[in-house]
């Protein structure tokens, strides 16, 4: 392997990597907050992906730039994600964490076949989001939306870790899920704290949609599915529940694919998976969790 | 005397049901051909389920309405059954297909599909007449088994053939491990570009469900390749392609007729300089062609005149070709009207060889402006028109 492959590649896994932690971080959000995989967050970013495919020609067209489709993006997911909350989670959360899986998983499958009612199954171009250029050094190409997509992650990461720690609201997040009890006995409203998570969270799926559409121009109405299992295995190899290791998890996910592609193309998967498997094995908590235990 | 009034019944009765048994014989020896259509019909491929549809409903009216010696019905109240592009939903569709009694079968479009009801056609004596299907062990299957479209071999010798033409010397390939088809046309390029003093320098995996080709793509540049040949299908040819765009790359990509029908909206510069291998092309100037097109477009449209509508309108053709060879609209009449045929059509013109495929040139098309443009026809035997 020659030095500007290794270098390529190490751009193109940070590349991928970034979008997993996008996507990573909405994950861990809703876990960290009341302790439930939201196994339906992927389709929260193909319901963001189909908004930006319709909108950002509309932005195109009355000469705005393109990426502020975003905004409508963000507001329809959050509506999704609280009416999803609302109408399917809420009922269910007394009946114990199985059952919010379970519900989850339909919540999942019955989004995917909406969106193909509704959109077709035919995948859909979207339309270029970004006009970045591309630097060219040495045989290396570096897109300069590699860096947007990091910068815009580690962004998002640190304000939500000071919207988490600094504010009222914050910490009435965090108290939620230490016990539930005691916070309502605090005077925090836990359900208006959980219906803002989701709110929350799925408006980091509309961000993290528009970086997934400016590097795969390209939406699907299960586009969902295996992106929501990959970013799933990020979060959990960062620490489920913890911000800066969903960051960490998603670019580690991304370079560990793409340098298994390298050396054994068919393998990437199956090692992808496996990793999983020896992280919960070694540090059931993930790389940046603390060894607690479940508190009772 | 009760034995004999027992025995007048009885040789009433078997006389009566000769006489039926006559009539019933003589129903299916009448001049319609009734046909079984299986497609894609749902799922990322729907478009051509859409074409085919089309195409089926104009060559039938056109059949009915001419003073051709047979007519043709469309079991199933004229619809095309679905196979959803799953191998075991193509069971069901036959077998739904096979409860109404079809005389032959056509379809389907993709080979994964394909393979294994030609398998079951050639057990039950059925006449199937592949169309998009290029697997080459389609019609080996049985005698009952044709096809009106080319072989993935032939597919992949032809672009190794364009390749040399076009002078370029150093080539990638990146198949999808998980596809027969995939796989056959990457087997007959490699081997034909080894023979045609073409360098292959990277040879690259994915899967057909991958969206990041970002990894391939630098290889195939790192290798130092001049063209890139992805022989998959249409739902991730842009990403493919602009991924290996993104990865610097300015050479030339290709494909095989998996990619009629790409969507190139919004990257309409990265498919300048693309190529792919296809059945037909709308542009051809040939007569049937031309007919073809504009019948076509004047009632569904351009969105779905793809080469599978092209292939599903030639076969019902071809099957009242078959009976009139034949002489008669029977399965056993058709297959022998089938063997060896001699065949005009959108496709071409073409014959069946001992297999049962279709020796026929190949439409190289490139892109202009996100368009699909034909570029040349490549023949059999290394002709060209351009």
């Amino acid at each position: 392997m020659t030095v500007s492959l290794f270098v390529q590649s190490l751009i193109n896994g940070l590349n991928q990597g970034a979008i997993y932690a996008l996507i990573a971080l909405g994950y861990t959000m809703v876990y960290g907050i009341i302790r439930m995989i939201n196994f339906a967050h992927g389709d929260f970013i193909m319901i963001g992906s189909y908004t930006l495919f319709y909108t950002v020609p509309i932005m195109i067209n009355i000469g705005m730039p393109a990426w502020l489709a975003v905004i409508i993006a963000v507001a329809v997911c959050m509506t999704v994600g609280v009416l999803v909350e609302t109408i399917a989670y809420k009922p269910v959360r007394k009946a114990g964490s199985m059952s919010a899986l379970i519900t989850a998983l339909a919540m999942s499958i019955f989004l995917e076949n909406l969106a193909m009612v509704l959109f077709g199954a035919k995948p859909h171009n979207v339309a270029k989001i970004f006009a970045l250029p591309t630097i060219n050094v040495m045989g290396v190409v570096l897109p300069l939306n590699v860096l947007l997509t990091i910068a815009i992650g580690v962004g998002i990461m640190i304000l939500m870790q000071v919207f988490i720690k600094k504010t009222k609201m914050g910490k009435a997040m965090r108290a939620v899920p230490q016990d539930k009890d005691a916070a309502i006995l605090a005077g925090i409203n836990v359900n208006r704290i959980i219906t803002l998570t989701f709110a929350i969270g799925s408006g980091l799926a509309a961000v993290a949609a528009l970086m997934y559409c400016a590097k795969y121009p390209r939406v699907t109405n299960d586009m969902g599915s295996m992106m929501g299992i990959k970013a799933f295995i990020a979060a959990v190899l960062g620490g489920i529940g913890i911000i800066p290791g969903a960051m960490l998890g998603g670019i580690l996910v991304g370079l560990i694919e793409i340098f298994v592609k390298l050396f054994a193309p068919g393998w990437y998967e199956a090692i992808t998976y496996s990793i999983l498997i020896v992280i919960l094995l070694v540090k059931p908590s993930g790389i940046l969790g603390k060894n607690l235990g479940e508190k009772v | 005397m009760k034995k004999r009034a027992a025995s007048a019944v009885l040789s009433a009765t078997l006389a009566a049901s000769m006489v039926l048994g006559t009539t019933a014989f003589a129903e299916e020896e009448d001049n319609v051909i009734k046909i079984g259509v299986i497609c894609s019909m749902t799922g990322g491929s729907a478009v051509y389920g859409e074409g085919a549809q089309n195409a089926i409903d104009l060559a039938v009216e056109e059949i009915n309405s001419s003073d051709s010696e047979y007519k043709v019905e469309i079991v199933n109240g004229g619809k095309v059954v679905d196979d959803a592009t799953d191998a075991k939903q193509a069971i069901n569709a036959y077998n739904s297909v096979m409860s109404e009694g079809p005389e032959a079968v056509v379809g389907c479009f993709f080979s994964s599909v394909t393979l294994p009801i030609a398998e079951q056609a050639a057990n039950d004596g059925m006449l199937l007449l592949a169309t998009g299907a290029t697997n080459k062990d389609v019609t080996l299957k049985g005698e009952t088994i044709f096809r009106n479209c080319f072989i993935d071999p032939y597919q992949g010798k032809m672009a190794a053939q364009f390749v040399k033409e076009q002078g370029w010397e150093k080539a990638a390939v990146i198949y999808a491990k998980d596809d027969d088809y995939s796989n056959g046309l990457k087997d007959a390029f490699i081997e034909n570009a080894e023979a045609n003093g073409i360098e292959v320098v990277y040879i690259g995996e994915c899967t057909t469900k991958d969206t990041d080709f970002s990894s391939q793509a630098s290889q195939a540049v790192a290798n130092g390749a001049d063209f890139v040949y992805y022989p998959c299908f249409l739902d991730t040819v842009p990403l493919l392609v602009s991924a290996v765009r993104d990865a610097g790359f300015t050479g030339a990509i290709m494909g095989g007729d998996g990619w009629d029908g790409s969507d190139t909206s919004g990257m309409e510069d990265y498919f300048d300089n693309c190529y792919f291998t296809n059945h037909y092309s709308s542009e051809d100037t040939a007569p049937a062609v031309a007919n073809f097109v504009s019948k076509y477009t004047e009632a569904y449209g351009t969105e779905s005149l793809n080469a599978c509508a092209a292939l599903y309108y030639d076969a019902i053709y071809m099957l009242v070709q078959a009976a009139e060879n034949g002489g008669g609209s029977d399965t056993a009449s058709l297959v022998k009207g089938m063997t060896g045929m001699e065949f005009t059509g959108v496709g071409g013109t073409f014959s069946l060889d001992e297999n049962g495929d279709a020796l026929k040139a190949v439409a190289i098309n490139t892109y202009e402006d996100g368009q699909v443009k034909w570029m040349m026809t490549l023949s059999p035997e290394g002709e060209k028109t351009e």
